[in-house]
């Protein structure tokens, strides 16, 4: 008889048995595989495990220290203000110093007093303190500013934002943030305190990507390794009601594109002091300049130049010394390019000396253009006459002050950079076209007389301010007034718990 | 056909334990179905990255590699598998893979993962691969069996850094940010 499975276990039932178990068996196994896959996946997620546990909005910086101590080292090497570029660095430089004809293109408004370079995050708190564009609010003296001009400067703005809503934050007076608002930018800005993913926190770029239909916090890791740093470094205004802090985005990311919904709804940041033109005060749009650049165009996030990964010991760290790519040549710009550290850096200037030789031309352009409007309103030019060499001005400076307050714009995108640039000269040439014509019409047919702008001290003098009196105001204010406010909110912050070690 | 039939009928089991058998059958084939979906396996079939951090012990390989310029022209398998022929290719994939599941499920790696021979002679492939025509002219396009012979170097040897840098180790890219696996349990679960 043949052999057949069925025939043995009829004969010898012990063999069904063991077929029985052995199928067992081999379940059994494939369970505990199971298992074990499972297991290894669950180990992922707990390898990034902090020491602490963070609050969503724990505003303390050296708090988030204890738990990602790697991290916080290197942002506090940001208090290096050794470097400086060219152009720009982590130095504290006087702007109107350096170029004076910035105080004349700001008469009129609080840049004109005070604009100095930016330094590292690490000093938002110190700088908006000391700069006198936010004055020396106390009971006898009104606000200069709103709470709006917080919004960059550190996490305790979502921290207040999440407690009494972005509506009630952003109108309040600046000097009533005063206590709240005291620790610099920093970890809880960008990061998810489980396990330090990046996540956006500011409202005004979680409401522009709403406004399209998108959720910011659903892109790509890359995207956001961009995403967080256009929480601030982009173009935005504050709303004439409510002073609500908003990106011009909703028509599209370009000079032109935001200028229209600026004219559309008739902003503007100030009137000039000189010329009396409604005028539009460009932020730092280096985001959308970015944007338009060969860099972005290859996928490279902002992180990846201005944070690189950085070797320590055994470990690689994202370098959280938040700065200029030229002071970290080798870990950055030489990661994909083989030339010289020194050729790198001949490259980025070439391209910035050529930026910045046709910024000055504009410059030069508006500072005459206003100065020659003030003599035309001077000899009597009326509203009508007066308002398409405005119109020009306005929009001229707007492409000036885009690319001159686009950190590194000049590297970052030098072609459209040039590109606004030719179009403000356009237009600032043919707004002082339009000058001589109206100056003739009101009898005036010679060239209109320059003021001495040699020097900051010189343009300010021009302008009416009183310096000193400014100077000292705040420099009582920083001496009284500030610490006052200070030590509320030292005591406020005192109370807050210790982070929960969990680990 | 006939033949088949009568193997098949040789291992069929007796009539009245074929309810039970089928019970059986259906738990085997779902338990295998089970750890087909949890261990992501079809996702090897796949060209993406992601896949190769199904096992978290490559995470610092991906982070390295995510923060370096080859991140925007290569992924994982343009170097590390060879491109020459279709067989080859999956050949040293399922090889390759199944080796690294077994290590990865009997914990027998090292804390410092470093590539063996078959995986060097691909690299090697690879990198001339793409940069032939500027390799050409260093020296004739060397295998890496050649460089075993001492004759010319392993491309890395000097160019250590690329991409995954010189320090590579379980531990060595704390709290990077890379795409997890998503959990096996649907939505409506949890």
């Amino acid at each position: 008889m043949k052999f057949s499975l069925r025939n043995l276990i009829e004969k010898k039932p012990w063999t069904g048995w063991l077929l029985f178990l052995g199928t067992t068996v081999i379940v059994f196994v494939l369970g505990i595989l199971a298992a074990s896959i499972i297991q290894r996946r669950a180990e992922a997620t707990l390898i990034n495990i902090p020491l602490y546990e963070l609050d969503e909005f724990e505003p303390r910086n050296e708090v988030w220290g204890q738990a990602y101590p790697r991290e916080y080292e290197g942002y506090k090497r940001m208090a290096d203000t050794s470097f400086s570029s060219k152009y720009n660095g982590s130095a504290m430089r006087d702007a109107l110093e350096e170029d004076p004809r910035l105080v004349i293109l700001f008469g009129g408004y609080a840049f004109a007093r005070d604009y100095n370079q930016p330094r590292g995050h690490i000093y938002a708190i110190t700088d908006i303190h000391n700069t006198l564009r936010t004055g020396s609010p106390d009971e006898n003296t009104a606000d200069m500013q709103m709470s709006s001009c917080w919004t960059c400067k550190g996490p305790d703005v979502p921290r207040m934002i999440n407690e009494i809503g972005a509506e009630k934050f952003y109108s309040s007076p600046w000097s009533e943030m005063l206590s709240e608002v005291i620790n610099p930018i920093g970890c809880a800005n960008c990061h998810n305190p489980e396990n330090m993913t990046l996540k956006v926190k500011q409202t005004p770029l979680m409401e522009a990507f709403q406004r399209q239909g998108l959720d910011v916090n659903a892109t790509s890791v890359n995207e956001r390794r961009s995403l967080v740093c256009a929480q601030c470094h982009v173009e935005y205004y504050f709303k004439p009601q409510g002073s609500y802090v908003t990106f011009p985005w909703d028509i599209g990311f370009s000079v032109e594109d935001m200028e229209e919904y600026y004219d559309k709804i008739e902003f503007s940041d100030w009137t000039h002091a000189l010329s009396k033109t409604p005028m539009i005060k460009a932020q730092h749009p280096d985001y959308e300049i970015y944007k338009t650049g060969i860099h972005y165009a290859r996928g490279v996030s902002c992180a990846d130049c201005h944070m690189p990964y950085t070797r320590e010991g055994a470990t690689k760290v994202t370098d959280h010394k938040i700065q200029s790519p030229l002071n970290n040549i080798e870990n950055s710009c030489m990661l994909c390019h083989r030339e010289s550290k020194e050729e790198l850096i001949a490259n980025v200037y070439s391209n910035q000396d050529k930026v910045y030789q046709q910024k000055i031309i504009l410059e030069d352009l508006l500072v005459k253009a206003h100065i020659e409007t003030a003599y035309a309103i001077e000899l009597g030019a009326n509203e009508d006459q007066l308002k398409p060499i405005q119109k020009n001005i306005r929009s001229a400076q707007w492409r000036w002050d885009f690319t001159a307050a686009s950190h590194g714009g000049s590297f970052h995108s030098p072609v459209e950079s040039l590109r606004i640039i030719s179009d403000g000269i356009q237009k600032a040439s043919q707004a002082r076209l339009d000058i001589a014509r109206l100056l003739a019409d009101l009898g005036y047919n010679k060239a209109v007389e320059m003021p001495d702008l040699s020097t900051k001290a010189k343009a300010q003098e021009y302008l009416g301010l009183d310096m000193d009196k400014l100077n000292q105001d705040k420099q009582n204010w920083l001496e009284k007034v500030l610490p006052i406010h200070l030590k509320k909110g030292e005591e406020r912050q005192n109370k807050l718990p210790e982070p929960k070690r969990i680990r | 056909m006939k033949f088949i039939k009568k193997i098949i009928e040789r291992f069929l089991p007796p009539k009245k334990w074929k309810v039970p058998v089928i019970i059986l059958l259906g738990t085997f084939t779902g338990v295998a179905l089970y750890n087909f979906y949890v261990s992501r396996a079809w996702s090897y079939l796949s060209d993406d990255p992601a896949t190769c951090i199904n096992c978290h012990v490559m995470t610092t390989e991906y982070a390295t590699w995510s923060h370096s310029s080859h991140r925007e022209r290569a992924t994982c398998n343009d170097c590390h598998v060879p491109h020459d022929n279709i067989f080859r290719h999956y050949y040293f994939k399922a090889s390759d893979g199944l080796r690294h599941s077994a290590i990865f499920t009997a914990r027998t790696y090292d804390q410092s993962i470093r590539m063996l021979a078959p995986g060097n002679t691909v690299v090697q492939e690879n990198c001339i691969r793409c940069h032939g025509e500027l390799t050409e002219m260093v020296k004739a396009n060397v295998s890496y069996k050649e460089t075993l012979e001492g004759n010319g170097k392993r491309c890395w040897d000097c160019h250590r850094e690329v991409p995954h840098g010189r320090v590579k180790s379980l531990t060595s890219t704390p709290w990077v940010e890379v795409p997890a696996p998503k959990s096996p349990v649907p939505d409506w679960l949890r």
